[in-house]
């Protein structure tokens, strides 16, 4: 525990100081008030004519109303937050390689099991609060600009999906700071959370969406009874052994592989 | 207090680091010397758990170094290479951070050493806007904040200025008389390991070539006798014909390397000015410790 409380106070002292930071939050409001805008321009055709917006008189959120506009957050932060959580870890495990502090933190007292653990847990908050951002964000913005259809049974429904989705989303980081560790830096890394979203792209389009891990919170994000679409417990049980071995392998490969 | 058994470290078809055997004793500072590529960084990483040995074993304080050994890891202060900081934070911070990573309560101890490495003045300065000097003190300070027992120190010097060095020099030389800290510290530069280390040891091309007492240097380094006169060959001739050996002219200058003649270079004055050739320039040369290294390197393999 003393290993894990020094590791993770400094963690937090990186945090406090990184551009980055302060960057991937203003990215994550910036996000929600695009969507604001979009629902704007889909109430309202006139803004984006004389924004010269095109399209505007598209159906952008299926329905024109909180449903709508809530699933789409929910797609958001399937989509968004998969790059997003993943740059965030990519950066927490890559800055040691592409700052070369590496060699600083590897013959110290305190276990590279502790150091490891807590760039997890840092990475669990800064995404946690990313989520809150945009959630908090969202639903503010929704309510300044007016969208119709508000009720509690629709927040409810929208919150639980929304969490969900955000957890399992998080889960997947766990291989992104394995490949950040071999690759030893960020390009890797994001590399991997790329192909990874492209690859989820046509695995759910041949039906198997529900059986690929980065596929999963994408496909809990669509509505309900579309085809090939359906979540079943194993979906679950996927991302999370996914994380578990992403999380263990980068204990191990901290633990044992040589750092040049 | 650090062993290596015929350490080694291979990748693939390249031997890094061949069967290196090593015994640095408590208080002794011990200096690693090679060139570039030499193993030295190797040898040094495998000696802090960072990369395993591809065969062999390296013990600290008799006990045998891996990744995981972490209480080791206390009586240990290290710099490898360029010392890298975060860069966001300033001098103070990431010494916090290590004083946090390492577990030392006493919260002045960022600021003791912080003084002790001269770094007040940029004590609130972020790491990226150090000088290049400053990052190394910064290193140092990483390496000497936790009072360790045993400090492995690869090319602490890079970077400093000449005031910088002695002052390191001076420091680390404190430590090891007055406090019993053992220190590894390697060099490509002869010269200046040699002011301060108790022993040292020469690495080329991943194999130990040889290991001296560094006050046994001065016997080890070859001695010439130069001499230069306004006839050059007529002096040649003189030298000869009183038994001594043969001159070698070189750019205008005889070396000669007779220990006769060395030990009592007045005798030779004295046979050139009577013989009408007195010397303009008659001077025992000591070979440099820097050619001292290149040679016995050269005995070695050379340089590649």
């Amino acid at each position: 525990m003393k290993n894990l409380s020094a590791a993770f106070i400094t963690e937090c002292m990186k945090l406090r100081r990184s551009k980055i930071f302060w960057i991937t939050i203003v990215f994550f409001v910036f996000i929600p008030l695009m969507m604001g805008l979009l629902m704007l321009v889909a109430q309202h055709p006139e803004i984006g004519k004389k924004l010269g917006l095109v399209g505007a008189k598209a159906k952008l959120f299926g329905e024109n109303n909180w449903e709508g506009y809530l699933m789409m957050q929910n797609q958001l932060i399937a989509t968004v937050g998969l790059i997003g959580f993943g740059f965030v870890t990519s950066w927490v495990f890559g800055r040691e390689y592409i700052d070369r502090t590496i060699t600083n933190i590897l013959a110290l007292p305190v276990s590279r099991s502790a150091i490891v653990t807590a760039k997890f847990g840092i990475i669990a908050i800064w995404c946690l609060l990313l989520v809150l951002i945009i959630f908090l964000a969202g639903i503010s913005i929704g309510h300044l600009i007016g969208i119709p259809g508000w009720s509690d049974h629709v927040f409810n429904q929208f919150a639980n999906k929304f969490l969900l989705i955000s957890g399992l989303t998080i889960l997947l980081s766990s291989p992104v700071a394995f490949i950040a560790s071999y690759g030893k830096g960020i390009i890797a890394p994001i590399a991997f959370v790329i192909v990874m979203l492209i690859m989820s792209q046509f695995v759910a389009l041949v039906g198997l969406g529900p059986y690929f891990p980065w596929a999963i919170p994408g496909v809990l994000s669509v509505p309900d009874g579309t085809e090939g679409m359906k979540i079943v417990t194993g979906s679950y049980i996927i991302v999370l052994i996914t994380s578990i071995v992403g999380f263990f392998g980068t204990i191990v490969w901290w633990r044992v592989a040589d750092q040049k | 207090m650090i062993r290596t058994v015929n350490l080694s470290k291979h990748y693939n078809d390249v031997k890094a680091v061949s069967e290196i055997n090593l015994n640095v004793r408590k208080g002794e500072i011990y200096g690693f010397l090679g060139l570039n590529g030499a193993g030295k960084t190797t040898t040094i990483r495998m000696l802090l758990g960072l990369i395993k040995p591809t065969s062999g074993d390296a013990f600290i304080l008799n006990q045998k170094v891996h990744a995981n050994h972490t209480d080791l890891f206390k009586k240990i202060g290290y710099l490898v290479e360029i010392p890298y900081s975060y860069p966001n934070l300033t001098v103070r911070e990431n010494l916090e951070i290590v004083r946090r990573l390492r577990f030392l309560p006493d919260k002045k101890a960022v600021d003791n050493i912080i003084d002790k490495l001269q770094l007040s003045d940029y004590a609130n300065r972020k790491a990226k806007n150090l000088s290049l000097g400053n990052a190394q003190r910064l290193g140092l300070a990483y390496a000497l904040i936790h009072n360790p027992e045993i400090l492995i120190l690869d090319e602490p010097t890079n970077g400093l200025d000449p005031a910088g060095i002695f002052e390191i020099r001076e420091m680390l030389s404190d430590l090891a008389a007055n406090k019993g800290v053992t220190v590894f510290i390697s060099s490509h530069i002869l010269g200046e390991i040699s002011r301060f280390a108790t022993r040292i040891g020469i690495i080329h091309q991943g194999r130990m070539v040889q290991e001296i007492d560094a006050n046994k240097l001065d016997v080890l380094c070859k001695k010439q006798l130069l001499i230069v006169s306004k006839d050059m060959e007529l002096a040649r001739k003189i030298i000869l014909q009183n038994g001594f050996s043969n001159p070698i002219a070189q750019n205008g200058i005889m070396h000669l390397d007779d220990r006769k003649a060395i030990e009592n270079p007045e005798q030779i004055a004295t046979i050139l000015v009577n013989a009408g050739c007195p010397p303009s320039l008659l001077k025992v040369d000591e070979e440099n410790l820097e050619s001292y290294f290149l040679r016995t390197i050269e005995m070695n393999g050379g340089i590649k």
